[in-house]
């Protein structure tokens, strides 16, 4: 126990290190003193930021640096992992997404996830979109499932390339398409935080611009944050840019400020391809 | 020079050419410095000499060893009197026997004396054939020993020869490997070919006694027939249905037990159990799967059905003291392991990104297993599955310990019944003519069986391809 308090003790003397601004005016999510461990190894150190609603925050910094670890945290993805513990406060709106009364699996509901890889079940493109729907009990009948998987799909940009194949397979898909079809399964459960890791690292440069379009349109009804190793995704479709370095949050501001004057040497580093 | 002696001699000329290939292909480089400009290196031209010095010798070899045989008896059956010649096929037999037998035991000198001495002629021609044999056995070893050295030696020299600097000692090696390769999987495939054609002839002999229509619609099951024209008891009727049913109610209760129990034993493994308990409760497991199946066998007659029966008489049913159930249940536990070990495998072989993705919808843990980690191992599960009805279908020692050898034909789980491989057991154990449809049918039996398991990997397969084709 003792250990521990002088850690926190110590990282909020380093909290003063986290230069620019953390906070929204209208915060989704408010995430203060987020601690990480792995086993004995640390791999967030005292984080502290905001989710603004309806914009997409960027988690940017070179490999290893704990930015998906941050980003597992905000629907308790870290829970599937033995070996892994957190601290801090995460708040969604008014609640503690991490209080032992919280139960995981509704909030995974309202705080979707998109991964690294395109992920599709090896079911039937309807099935995928509707999986979420079922199984939260969404709907009473299957015209109302038609009209969810419909309009997600629509959402997703999907539904006009595969609307005469639903009940073909979804791994069938190619890659950017798959990756929308991931998409649209996670706004099936009409989630309000879409978590992004990595989205589009495993595409194409077209499939790519098609994803951080829709990223773009999806701001409007979702709060998103991405992590993302292209600086110049996170400069395109992120209003707030949040650089994290070996486990700590360097900086973070509105994107426009961090990718042109950042504060930091660290974030200057790295943007500018010095370092990472 | 004896062949297992020859043998020998074949490993280490085939050793010594594996070096002398080196040394040649070097020479023909011009030295070890100038080992670059050959086109493959110099071990490769090694492992062809010593193929190529090894490989054909060895065929020789054994063609020369199993015709060897043949053609010395009709050398010697040919020198004997005319009157011992036209005797039937199994007098003649008998005869070599006997001259075979002469021949290793006796040394030359004492034949030779032996045929000198003797008063009566018949004897002096067995003498004087052992002599003979002993002369062609000699000669025939002789000139196996030359043959086999000659080719293993003159190939190694022809292609020695042949080795230049372009010389693709490399790709020539790499034919003959694949071709080791193909005979050996040849070999697997014409042995179980050889095990199908030679039950399937029995089978058609047993065929020819009785009816197959009777065979495979009967429901009559007594094999005894008479042996004298005057006994009683042996009617001799050969209907498989009985046991056929009786392996299938008997598989089909181990199943029931086995399937949900293995399942969850493996799903809970691999999703809920921590590290530390898994690498204690796995090996635990599969321990069940080393007992001796006698020991199963023992335990299912002398503690399960007991118990069975005493829990059966207490609610007023009527329990056969050996019952399909006790040796069901106790052969369910024997596959347990089977199954919850290789649908642990392929519950575990689904990439994490399908599970991440489900939890990350939302979905619960059990959810997750039952919707997505399930759907996904299928075809491992339905393999484990399959394998497992295949073991309760062949096993033999519970069902002859705990289930009983009555044939009765019925599907009531706790009557005696009696399945295919016990049957099969009985029929040929102990003193048996080799020409009585008893004897038969048990090859018939085992042809049966061998068409239903064929039959079931077959569908399984379809299944899961039909599955595959809807989800892949």
């Amino acid at each position: 126990m003792n250990k521990i308090e002088i850690k926190q003790d110590l990282s909020q003397i380093k909290l003063t290190e986290t230069v620019g601004n953390i906070y929204a005016d209208d915060a989704k999510m408010s995430i203060r003193h987020a601690n990480v461990f792995y086993g004995k190894k640390q791999a967030i150190d005292n984080v502290s930021l905001d989710l603004a609603k309806n914009q997409v925050t960027a988690l940017i910094g070179p490999s290893g640096c704990g930015k998906s670890t941050f980003l597992r945290c905000l629907n308790r993805m870290n829970d599937t992992i033995d070996m892994c513990r957190v601290t801090g406060q995460f708040m969604l709106d008014t609640q503690d997404i991490h209080a032992k009364s919280l139960d995981p699996v509704l909030l995974r509901a309202r705080v979707g996830m998109v991964f690294q890889k395109p992920n599709p079940f090896p079911k039937s493109i309807y099935d995928n979109v509707a999986y979420g729907p079922r199984i939260h009990g969404l709907t009473n009948s299957k015209t109302e499932l038609d009209e969810i998987v419909e309009t997600s799909l629509q959402k997703a940009g999907l539904f006009n390339e595969v609307k005469d194949r639903l009940n073909d397979s979804g791994t069938g898909l190619s890659g950017g398409q798959q990756q929308r079809l991931c998409i649209a399964r996670t706004i099936a459960v009409s989630p309000e935080v879409i978590l992004m890791d990595e989205p589009a690292s495993a595409l194409d440069p077209i499939a790519t611009a098609i994803i951080e379009e829709l990223i773009d349109e999806l701001k409007e009804k979702y709060t998103i944050a991405i992590v993302t190793h292209s600086m110049q995704q996170a400069a395109r479709v992120s209003q707030h840019t949040a650089y994290f370095h070996m486990g700590k949050l360097v900086e973070m501001g509105k994107t426009e400020y961090i990718f042109t004057r950042p504060s930091h040497k660290l974030t200057e580093n790295y943007i500018t391809g010095r370092f990472g | 020079m004896n062949s297992t002696f020859l043998f020998a001699v074949l490993v280490f000329l085939s050793l010594f050419s594996y070096w002398f290939g080196i040394k040649r292909s070097l020479t023909v480089a011009g030295g070890i410095d100038n080992k670059k400009y050959l086109d493959c290196l110099p071990e490769q031209f090694g492992l062809l000499t010593a193929m190529v010095c090894g490989i054909p010798a060895l065929v020789a070899l054994l063609v020369f060893n199993s015709a060897e045989q043949l053609v010395v008896e009709h050398m010697i059956t040919s020198t004997l009197p005319t009157h011992i010649q036209t005797l039937s096929s199994i007098d003649l037999g008998l005869y070599l026997n006997n001259i075979h037998s002469m021949a290793s035991s006796e040394t030359a000198l004492v034949l030779i004396q032996g045929a000198k001495e003797a008063s009566d002629s018949a004897v002096q021609t067995q003498y004087r054939a052992a002599l003979e044999l002993q002369t062609l056995n000699n000669n025939a070893s002789w000139l196996k020993t030359a043959l086999v050295l000659m080719i293993a030696v003159g190939s190694v020299i022809v292609l020695v020869g042949k080795f230049s600097l372009t010389y693709k000692a490399r790709q020539k090696s790499e034919t003959i490997i694949r071709g080791i390769l193909v005979a050996s999987s040849a070999i697997a495939i014409l042995t179980t070919l050889g095990i199908v054609i030679s039950v399937l002839f029995e089978s058609i002999q047993f065929f020819k006694s009785v009816p197959p229509t009777e065979f495979m619609f009967g429901t009559q099951w007594s094999p005894q027939t008479a042996m004298r024209a005057d006994q009683v008891g042996g009617s001799g009727s050969f209907g498989a249905v009985p046991l056929f049913a009786g392996t299938m109610l008997i598989t089909f209760i181990a199943m029931l037990l086995a399937v949900p129990v293995g399942l969850m034993v493996a799903i809970y493994l691999s999703q809920y159990a921590s590290a530390k308990l898994r690498s204690i409760a796995k090996p635990m497991l599969e321990v069940l799967a080393g007992i001796p199946t006698v020991v199963y066998g023992f335990f299912a007659a002398l503690t399960v059905a007991p118990v069975i029966r005493n829990v059966g008489e207490y609610f007023g049913l009527s329990v056969a003291s050996e019952s399909a159930l006790a040796a069901g249940l106790v052969m369910g536990t024997m596959i347990i392991p089977f199954i919850s070990s290789l649908s642990e495998d392929a519950i575990s072989a689904v990439p994490k990104p399908l599970k991440e993705a489900s939890l990350g919808m939302g979905a619960t843990h059990s959810e997750t297993v039952v919707k997505v980690l399930l759907p996904a191992a299928l075809p491992g599960i339905v393999g484990a599955i399959l394998l497992a009805i295949s073991r309760a279908i062949g096993e033999t020692m519970i069902v002859v310990m705990a289930a009983g050898m009555a044939a009765n034909l019925t599907a009531n789980p706790l009557d005696s019944v009696t399945t295919v491989t016990v049957q099969i057991v009985t029929l040929l154990t102990g003193d048996q003519e080799f020409d009585s449809p008893k004897t038969l049918a048990a090859f018939a039996l085992g042809l049966m069986l061998f068409i239903t398991t064929l039959g079931l990997n077959i569908l399984a397969l379809k299944v899961v391809q039909k599955y595959r084709e809807q989800y892949d």
